[in-house]
């Protein structure tokens, strides 16, 4: 036990006080009057055995109370067991160096003044610790494990770090820094199994704002974990961005002669308000405050779109390019195979054709099959999605069926009883009998199965009301006449409303009642359009593609058989199939076959340059490490009271002496009260 | 008078009970008859019959005066004035100094003066004997002179009522002022606690019996005082001085009965000395026994005047 003001036990002697008292004052106060004092005589106060007792304990009483108080205000503490001293030899460090390689490391010498960091951090490291490097960008990746650096040799290690390093380059991506940092720390707390070291994460970066730091909000730190920042500056910080702003492009309507929108980014510390952009031999000068953004049209399209455009005027180059291609439209064909004419509204066809706006992503071609013959093979091989009606001619059907099995959707809406015939036929199966119900007015879709992708975009609660939909007349359909038949939704007297049955490869949906408006009021509905285009969707398995792709974006590829070969921005060719995963360059990546292009630019996070303020991290918990004090003579014996300071602080023994020195006076006030009054009654003379 | 020796106290009221009684006269007449009933003695009324004068009647006089003659005769009322002259004159000499506020049994000495004085001033008015009254603490506060009148008791239950302003026992002045103040030899009966210096008690005295008075001393002291039976260490202090002091009774009784008891020989010789008769009374004392004490004393002044006489 230690005492953080040790003076205050010179308050103890107060102690003698009661003592004292005790001895010397014998006299009462009480006073009894009497006629006359003149037969008597002072008499010395004779003590009882009994006053003596219970004064005694009174008087230990009183003095437990001021030992206690002396104690209290001399605030006492109990010497922490060697935890926040340094460890004893033999136990290292255990560090994870975090690497920066993300684009703003582009920058002057900042990359080498990295490298030139971490090797000095290697150099430092005693020959019981152990270090391990990540680097990260939008991933972190291990430059040099644990195991590794165990592995190396004493004198080996910084030749070995160097040569790794110097295999590292800083890339185009941009820098999520709270991944980076909770990878570390999960390394650390891994390797923290097997014993106790002190753990460090040293972090070498420009430290820029664009940096993701969100995710670090609300992470419990392990404890004993202490993260260092060693942030390399650069000088000029001057920077202005360009960006494509391409999320209108997608959606927007269909205007070829609308120009992309820019914007263009000046940083707070610029010095000039004048930038040039330049496409192709067309440029345009730009007019934008510090710190200010500004959104512009670019500046005539050359021949080639494929070339970027280029920003000049600011300090910072890394970010000055960008490429600005629309997005070319899918070509989506969708045959549709029954006698309803074009423009008649009590047909099917003249709603499929109003349900596929032409957007930028995509231009749907539907054509009409109505002759008696077999569906040409090429119309078959180009078409997305195939509509059959139920009255279609057997050899549309038998088409329809071959379209089915090479992997499509046919969608069947029944028009009438006798559709049950064109089901069966479509299927090669005796008859299916498809009734028509009876209804009391409407029908309603009751269960939807919003799992299906179909239904997918309406599992949201503001979609997903169904019940403004009347089906004036359903066919009933047997979900069990057809094998592996998947009902989507049914109607409210259960009966199945949408079903989807494999066929080969690909599988047929049958809407119960079609959406002409004799049957119900689903074409007339918001969510004809959005179901259709979820058909045509999954039927053509083309993903959306969107307008621009940052570096380092996975990118959906259509489904093709053979796959897709790239070219990307350097020149080379790289093979991809399902996923196009290696966008490591901005530019535009295209399919040496097909129309298939993606444009990918630098993340626009990455032109913010000024660096983050320690207290960014404090705020979001991070244990960052105290900076070393200035003058290190005084500083152990501040340090050590300081620390005993806090151990203290962290104790508070003063407290429960105090409530300690309460009791006790309490009970000696209980206890003399007692004592008083049962001397109090027997003081009157007896007569 | 024949004194018989009244019967154990367990008819006479105790003294505590009696301070019940607020009313002093009430108190005076409790006592008279309960002693008279004690004794088995009734009352007789008797007045001296030496006619004087009349007086025009006015109302609250007593109509046992009335002259019915002069009323049958002149149609109007008088009243007989009778001589003063009676068998005795006496004064009641109280203390009322602050020692002898002091009283252990809820009353205190001063009540119980007082009661004995009411209680004497009823007995001799109802005897026929004229009664004056002087109470004094250091120096006079009331004088009533010796009256035989119809509502003169009445004054000295006022007069007695009167609470005490009470300073230090200092008997000297007052007895010198009481004997200026009556030529005519009468009976002095001086109530007091008599806790002075006993040098201090002698020269006043003896003006009085110098006087040719006849002095009776009743020295009323509490229990309390006679037998200090205090327990516990405390500080005691003097009503009249104001001093104090502390000190353990149970280590001090001895000596102070000692002191007491060398302080009441020592009055009880002076007494002797000066022919005073002396009676020792305590608070605790039933009043009927001080009526009878004093009774008996002035029956033994009889039988030695006429043994006097006789010799």
């Amino acid at each position: 036990m230690s005492f953080l003001a040790p003076l205050f036990l010179l308050g103890g002697a107060a102690i003698i006080g009661p003592i004292l008292f005790h001895l010397i004052r014998r006299t009462t106060r009480e006073v009894t009057p009497f006629s006359t004092l003149m037969f008597l005589q002072p008499t010395p106060p004779r003590v009882t055995k009994r006053s003596r007792i219970e004064n005694l304990w009174l008087l230990l009483l009183r003095c437990l109370a001021l030992a206690l108080l002396a104690l209290a205000f001399a605030r006492p503490f109990f010497v922490q067991p060697a935890s926040s001293q340094p460890p004893a030899e033999g136990v290292g460090k255990r560090s994870v160096i975090l690497i920066d390689t993300s684009a703003s490391m582009r920058r002057e010498t900042l990359w080498a003044d990295a490298l030139g960091k971490v090797e000095a951090a290697v150099r430092k490291a005693a020959p019981a610790d152990e270090v391990a490097i990540l680097a990260f960008d939008r991933t972190a990746r291990s430059v040099v494990s644990f195991e590794e650096w165990g592995a190396l040799k004493l004198d080996e290690r910084s030749a070995a770090v160097h040569e790794r390093l110097k295999a590292l380059a800083p890339t185009w991506a941009a820098t999520h820094l709270d991944a980076a940092l909770l990878q570390a720390a999960d390394l650390l707390d891994q390797a923290a199994k097997d014993g106790p070291h002190p753990r460090e994460i040293l972090l070498v970066s420009d430290l820029q704002e664009g940096s993701r730091i969100e995710a670090l909000q609300g992470y419990e730190w392990p404890r004993g974990l202490e993260v260092e920042l060693l942030p390399v500056r650069a000088t000029k910080l001057a920077n202005a961005a360009v960006q494509w702003l391409a999320e209108g492009e997608e959606t927007g309507p269909v205007d070829d002669e609308a120009p992309p929108r820019l914007r263009v980014t000046s940083s707070a510390e610029s010095k000039r308000e004048q930038f040039q952009l330049r496409w192709g031999d067309a440029s345009l000068d730009v007019y934008v405050p510090a710190g200010q953004s500004r959104i512009i049209k670019p500046p005539k399209a050359p021949t080639d779109r494929t070339q970027p455009l280029s920003l000049s005027g600011d300090e910072v180059d890394f970010d000055n390019r960008l490429f600005v291609l629309p997005p070319q439209p899918l070509a989506l064909p969708i045959l549709f195979a029954g006698p309803d004419a074009d423009d008649d509204p009590r047909g099917s066809l003249y709603y499929l054709r109003r349900a596929f706006p032409k957007t930028r992503r995509q231009r749907v071609e539907i054509t009409a099959h109505r002759s008696d013959e077999a569906i040409p093979a090429f119309q078959l091989q180009q078409a997305q999605l195939l509509v059959l009606s139920d009255s279609a001619p057997a050899a549309a059907v038998a088409s329809a069926r071959g379209f089915a099995e090479a992997g499509r959707i046919v969608v069947l809406p029944l028009t009438s009883a006798a559709g049950g015939a064109t089901l069966a036929r479509l299927f090669d199966q005796p008859a299916l009998a498809t009734p028509e119900a009876t209804l009391k007015e409407y029908a309603l879709l009751a269960q939807i199965d919003f799992q299906h992708p179909l239904f997918a975009a309406f599992a949201d609660p503001r979609f997903s009301d169904f019940t403004k939909i009347h089906f004036w007349k359903h066919r009933r359909l047997d979900a069990a006449a057809l094998p592996g038949t998947r009902v989507l939704a049914r109607f409210d007297s259960g009966d199945p409303a949408l079903t989807q049955t494999p066929l080969g490869k690909g599988t047929v949906l049958t809407f119960a009642s079609s959406w002409r408006p004799v049957d119900s009021q689903l074409a007339l509905s918001s969510k004809f359009v959005p179901l259709l285009g979820a058909i045509l969707e999954q039927s053509s398995n083309a993903p959306a593609q969107k307008a621009q792709y940052i570096v380092g974006d996975e990118i959906a590829l259509p489904v093709a058989d053979a796959g897709f070969t790239i070219r990307q921005p350097d020149g080379s060719d790289v093979k991809a199939a399902g996923k196009f995963a290696t966008t490591d360059l901005a530019g535009i990546y295209a399919a040496t076959t097909g129309a298939l292009r993606f444009v990918v630019n630098l993340a626009p996070e990455e032109s913010r340059l000024t660096p983050l303020t320690p207290d960014r991290f404090t705020a979001l918990g991070v244990p960052l490490r105290k900076a070393a004090t200035l003058s290190p003579k005084a500083d152990p014996k501040r340090e050590a009271q300081a620390q005993a300071a806090e151990v203290e602080s962290r104790q508070k023994l003063w407290r429960w002496l105090l409530a300690a020195a309460l009791l006790v006076l309490l009970l000696e006030t209980l206890i003399a009260g007692r004592l008083s009054r049962s001397t109090a009654v027997p003081h009157q003379a007896t007569p | 008078m024949a004194a018989t020796t009244p019967a154990a106290g367990s008819n006479f009221l105790d003294p505590a009970a009696l301070m019940a009684i607020r009313n002093l006269e009430l108190r005076a007449r409790t006592v008279v008859e309960g002693f008279w009933h004690g004794l088995h003695r009734s009352p007789y009324h008797g007045f001296s019959v030496e006619f004087t004068e009349y007086r025009p009647y006015s109302p609250g006089d007593d109509p046992r005066y009335l002259d019915w003659k002069l009323l049958g005769r002149t149609d109007r009322y008088y009243i007989k004035k009778y001589e003063d002259e009676t068998n005795l004159r006496c004064h009641l000499l109280v203390d009322q100094s602050r020692s002898m506020s002091y009283g252990s049994r809820g009353y205190s000495k001063t009540d119980y003066a007082r009661t004995l004085a009411a209680t004497l001033a009823w007995f001799l008015a109802q005897q026929g004997d004229a009664t004056g009254l002087l109470t004094f603490d250091e120096t006079v506060r009331e004088y009533l002179p010796a009256r035989h009148r119809p509502g003169h008791l009445r004054h000295l239950m006022l007069a007695l009522d009167k609470p005490a302003a009470g300073a230090t026992t200092d008997l000297a002045a007052p007895l010198r002022r009481i004997a200026e103040l009556v030529q005519k030899r009468s009976l002095m009966v001086l109530i007091s606690d008599l806790l002075a210096p006993p040098e201090t008690l002698e020269t006043p005295l003896s003006l009085l019996t110098a006087a040719r008075h006849e002095v009776v001393v009743f020295q009323v002291l509490d229990p309390a005082e006679l037998s200090f039976d205090f327990a516990t260490a405390a500080r005691f202090q003097d009503l009249e001085t104001g001093r104090d002091l502390f000190l353990e009774p149970t280590l001090a009784r001895a000596e102070y009965q000692r002191k007491l008891g060398e302080h009441l020989t020592a009055v009880k010789a002076i007494c002797e000395k000066l022919g005073i008769a002396h009676v020792q009374l305590s608070t605790a004392q039933p009043l009927e026994t001080a009526l009878f004490d004093f009774l008996k004393v002035r029956a033994d002044r009889g039988k030695l005047v006429r043994r006097r006489a006789a010799a």
